[in-house]
């Protein structure tokens, strides 16, 4: 019985299998509307002349759909930036949240919202705290209408200072550390945050500590954007201020107000937010957003609304975004960084179906220095990797053409280095490829005795004899009989794991004739990221062995934000040392005094005092070199031919560009 | 019966909890410091007094200080957390991503209901070609079609899954657009109504259920095809020949049940793996499913996701090989457990 129960089973299942085949191909929906490739070359370079004709006279329409394909898998965290989020969720909540009281531009560049902001004063006091007040314009609403008074610009401010936001995972939810009386409020010893006020229903005021003022990119103390209370703390709490600063009436400490802030964190559709696109719906099983305009939307600081109507946002695959673009499961491929995958955008450009725009990353790949022991602690020793690596093939070939080198750290989409291009191509040292300057660099700092301290007679590796104190306990010193210490030209290389950039390294430097022919060896160690990072931090609470200054040499890589601020990252305290400040070791106090003069010794505004020390810092940089900027990537974003009026920049991405572009099918 | 059952879940008991303690040890070990990691990113933008003071707070919070055991006891639910609570395995609380930022729970459902969908498509639809297929190969061995099908599910055997996945796609989706190339949702749409997400999901899922099975075809056909083989070569096939049993019943009755015991074993692992994914297949059609989030877990150092990952698979494989030595005695009574 028991066997004919078991042979109807498998039978059943391949009965249900089947039908369940039939069923699929009988109900199928007709498919998004596919773009058709185009059949001959021919027939490309048409449609690609038509296409460049009628861009001449445009004016924008309204309506229309975008399909945007992102490499970042949406979560469906939409929680305020005190919550962070991943770059696809990030994208979402931005064309969601936004009122900003102080945004960057298209340069990168903060400036004051005067869509939002009807008047903004700043003072500073005699304590030497600065109280920026804001009065807000009236007649400006979230998505369901109501209206947006003061209070909704307090409440995120007030909520970073309160242990309850720690509590429930707002890790950034840092206002109490440049609020004044927002530690207190936080640690329990006073019933409001003194330096946040309510003024009226349309104007606050926010006091920032001394110890945050001078301050260069001060006004971004003076961001803030709305929060609707209800929506976020639910029925029951409110924010007031009865002349000793803001406080939360009622306990936002509870279970039901928790539950509250959660539901709305990740809230999929009736979401309050005042941004130019509502979220209309979240499929959580797809994981795709669907948004449509806002039509309360006020604009944005320039007073652009969208035109287009609805943006769909997907997620697109390395393998298949090419044939999804095709096909047009997707419409839209943002910031396309690698070299073999612009090269097959460009091959759909050539269809004709599609265009693209440009620009550069705002950031590089580098190799990174610790300078603090080993051969790397010489200057010189850095010149000669520079020297030694022919940097602009490098990029060239990692970047199969797109990508260019910079001299210092700084990327070329930065407002900074538009400003002195000129001066920095006529100031650094470019350290272009060149053996005899790598030798010449090396024997003029000592780098001329071999192992048994002759002279170096253009085999094996070069020594240099060092002081005790230089030549620590890094492997490989040789003490010779006489006493003298010789330190070998070895440099230890830490690479994570998988990585092209490391492999086209190895090529071209590490295991280079060149790098040989000089008499430097370099030796190459692969681990995973975490690991390297134990290494670079020096952090022996994970291991014993990654407090020993181990690794000369990183490859890594770095990005700009509009406030380029790099204060303490020369320090030689030791104990921000051990925090993780200055993880290139190099304890130059001309670099230390230049990055924090260039932020904290400037007024806000002073923009050409701050370009002086910018520019010093820079010429510094270049000639003490901590690191070796590799390569700079030249991005693109593939987006269609229906697609008009759109820009993109390093710090003008999709989600501010898109509300200046509209469709024309 | 019920004492051997019993017994065997009393040793499941054991292996959940040296496997848990091994996992959770092994994951450890990781050189890694998650309280350094969330905050890193804003490191840029703090005064160093600040950075520290955050990360204290959040290692803190973590309860990233306490020994070893004491976290895995803590994980487990055997000893209270830093909030002063009972919330481990042994409570049903599964842990927290600190990628997703909510529980695990949260987190699994969705792909894990994608993934079920799925494989309950793929592994029918595999069974229901595989076994017919593999029945008649084996009848009717070293024939033209016998030999053109071992020619083709080698070929399926050997190719890699996401070969035949971009092949698959290029054909059906870019030159006669018959599927959808990703996702499990046409893109905009809003449903009117049940029927309408399920079809267009269906519609969706088509193409990758077509690539799992293709790709899962080889194994078992030739896995049955081998069994039958060996079963059609016995005795007693040739005695009920001999005594003039009708073919049909000689191949289903008498040949098939013979060679469905080593087949249970694959048949029921497959019923098993419906809770798995297929992170080549999840990543290359752009699914929310299983595979995929356990690959980004590991990715992205969240730990207490992929420790409830495992262990789940832990626990549904600890009952599927119960269900397996079960099934054996089902099928063959000469070893069925009485006592």
């Amino acid at each position: 019985m028991k066997k004919k129960v078991l042979a109807l089973v498998l039978s059943a299942a391949m009965a249900m299998s089947l039908a369940a085949c039939g069923n699929s191909a009988a109900t199928t929906p007709e498919t998004t509307p596919a773009t058709e490739a185009a059949s001959t070359e021919a027939a490309t370079e048409e449609v690609a002349t038509e296409t460049a004709t009628e861009e001449v006279a445009e004016t924008p329409v309204e309506g229309g759909s975008l399909i945007y394909g992102s490499s970042t898998e949406l979560s469906g965290d939409w929680g305020r930036e005190m919550w962070t989020n991943n770059a696809a969720d990030k994208l979402v909540r931005e064309l969601m949240d936004d009122y900003g009281t102080v945004v960057s531009n298209q340069g990168g560049e903060y400036v004051v919202n005067p869509t939002i902001v009807k008047e903004m004063d700043s003072v500073v006091n005699e304590d030497g705290t600065k109280t920026f007040t804001i009065t807000i314009n009236e007649g400006l609403v979230y998505n369901n209408g109501e209206a947006i008074t003061a209070k909704d610009y307090v409440v995120q401010t007030l909520f970073g200072c309160t242990q309850t936001a720690q509590d429930w995972g707002a890790t950034y939810a840092s206002s109490y550390l440049s609020v004044v009386g927002g530690q207190e409020y936080k640690d329990g010893t006073a019933a409001a945050v003194s330096g946040l006020r309510l003024i009226d229903d349309y104007t606050f005021s926010v006091q920032i500590l001394a110890d945050k003022i001078p301050y260069y990119y001060d006004i971004t103390y003076a961001a803030a954007t709305p929060m609707n209370l209800n929506y976020w703390f639910g029925e029951g709490i409110d924010v007031a201020d009865d002349g000793e600063g803001c406080y939360f009436v009622g306990d936002i400490n509870t279970d039901e107000v928790k539950a509250n802030v959660e539901a709305a964190l990740w809230a999929t559709s009736d979401r309050v937010t005042a941004g130019p696109y509502n979220l209309e719906e979240f499929d959580k099983s797809s994981l795709q957003a669907t948004l449509v305009r806002n039509p309360n939307y006020a604009g944005n600081f320039e007073g652009q609304k969208p035109y287009i109507e609805k943006l769909i946002i997907v997620k697109a695959e390395t393998e298949t975004w090419n044939d999804a673009m095709k096909t047009g499961a997707m419409e839209f491929y943002d910031t396309i960084a690698d070299g073999s995958e612009i090269n097959a955008a460009l091959d759909l450009v050539d269809t004709g179906d599609f265009d693209y725009v440009q620009f550069d990353r705002a950031g590089y790949g580098k190799l990174q220095f610790q300078c603090d022991f080993g051969p790397t602690q010489f200057e010189s020793v850095r010149h000669a990797v520079a020297y030694l690596l022919d940097r602009n093939e490098f990029a060239n070939q990692f970047c199969q053409g797109w990508g260019s080198t910079v001299d210092g750290p700084y990327g070329t989409g930065l407002w900074q280095y538009k400003e002195a291009e000129e001066w920095l191509a006529d100031n650094l040292n470019t350290y272009a490829y060149s053996v005899d300057s790598a030798v010449e660099a090396l024997e003029a700092d000592g780098w001329t005795l071999d192992a048994e301290g002759n002279e170096w007679a253009g085999e094996g590796l070069r020594y240099k004899e060092v002081t005790e104190e230089e030549a620590g306990t890094y492997e490989g010193n040789v003490t010779l009989a006489d006493g003298r210490i010789l330190m070998p030209l070895s440099i230890n290389w830490a690479s994570s794991e998988g990585n092209p950039v490391s492999d086209l390294l190895s090529v071209m430097l590490a295991e280079s004739e060149e790098v040989k022919s000089v008499g430097m060896e370099i030796i190459k160690s692969e681990m995973t990221f975490s690991e390297l990072l134990n290494y670079m931090y020096r952090d022996a609470s994970q291991g014993e062995q990654y407090g020993v200054p181990t690794y000369g040499m990183y490859n890594l890589a770095t990005g700009f934000v509009p406030a380029y601020d790099y204060a303490y990252n020369w320090t030689s305290d030791p104990e921000l040392v051990a925090q993780g400040y200055n993880v290139n070791y190099l304890f130059s106090e001309e670099l230390d005094n230049l990055s924090m003069d260039m932020v904290y010794g400037v007024e806000s505004g002073d923009t050409e005092g701050y370009m002086e020390i910018w520019k010093e810092y820079i010429k510094q940089w270049n000639e003490e070199l901590p690191e070796v900027p590799l390569y700079s990537n030249i991005y693109i974003s593939l987006i269609p031919k229906k697609l008009h009026g759109y820009t993109q920049d390093s710090f003008w991405d999709f989600q501010s560009a898109i509300l200046y572009a509209w469709v024309e099918e | 019966m019920g004492k051997y059952i019993l017994k065997r879940l009393g040793y499941m008991v054991i292996v959940f909890g040296v496997v848990s303690l091994l996992m959770y040890s092994l994951y450890n070990l990781i050189p890694t410091d998650p309280a350094r990691a969330q905050l890193e990113p804003m490191k840029s933008t703090l005064k160093p007094a600040e950075y520290e003071q955050m990360y204290q707070e959040l290692r803190s919070q973590m309860g990233l200080d306490a020994p070893l055991l004491v976290r895995y006891a803590r994980w487990m639910g055997i000893v209270k957390d830093v909030d002063g609570t009972y919330s481990g395995l042994l409570q049903g609380e599964f842990g927290y991503s600190s990628f997703f930022k909510k529980d695990v729970v949260q987190v699994i459902v969705e792909p894990m209901k994608n993934t079920i969908f799925i494989n309950i498509f793929s592994t029918i639809l595999a069974l229901a070609i595989t076994i017919p297929l593999g029945i008649y190969c084996a009848v009717h061995k070293k024939s033209k079609f016998d030999s053109a099908v071992q020619v083709v599910t080698i070929l399926g055997y050997s190719i890699p899954t996401y070969i035949i996945a971009l092949i698959f796609i290029f054909f059906f989706c870019v030159v006669w657009q018959i599927f959808p190339i990703m996702g499990t949702k046409t893109a905009g749409m809003v449903y009117e109504n049940g029927w309408q997400e399920f079809t267009d999901k269906l519609y969706h899922i088509a193409l990758p259920v077509i690539v799992m099975t293709f790709g899962s075809l080889g194994g078992m056909t030739r896995y049955v095809r081998a069994a039958m083989i060996d079963s059609l070569g016995m005795d007693y096939i040739r005695t009920a020949r001999a005594k003039g049993v009708k073919e049909r019943i000689v191949i289903y009755s008498h040949a098939w049940r013979n060679a469905l015991l080593p087949v249970i074993t694959s048949i029921i692992g497959w019923f098993l793996s419906i809770f798995s994914g297929s992170v080549v297949i999840e990543n290359t059609f752009s699914l929310n499913g299983m595979g995929k989030l356990y690959w980004q877990g590991l990715n992205n150092f969240d730990f207490e996701l992929v420790l409830a990952i495992q262990m789940f698979y832990t626990v549904v494989s600890l009952i599927g090989m119960l269900i397996m030595d079960l099934s054996y005695g089902l099928v063959d009574p000469r070893v069925r457990v009485d006592k």
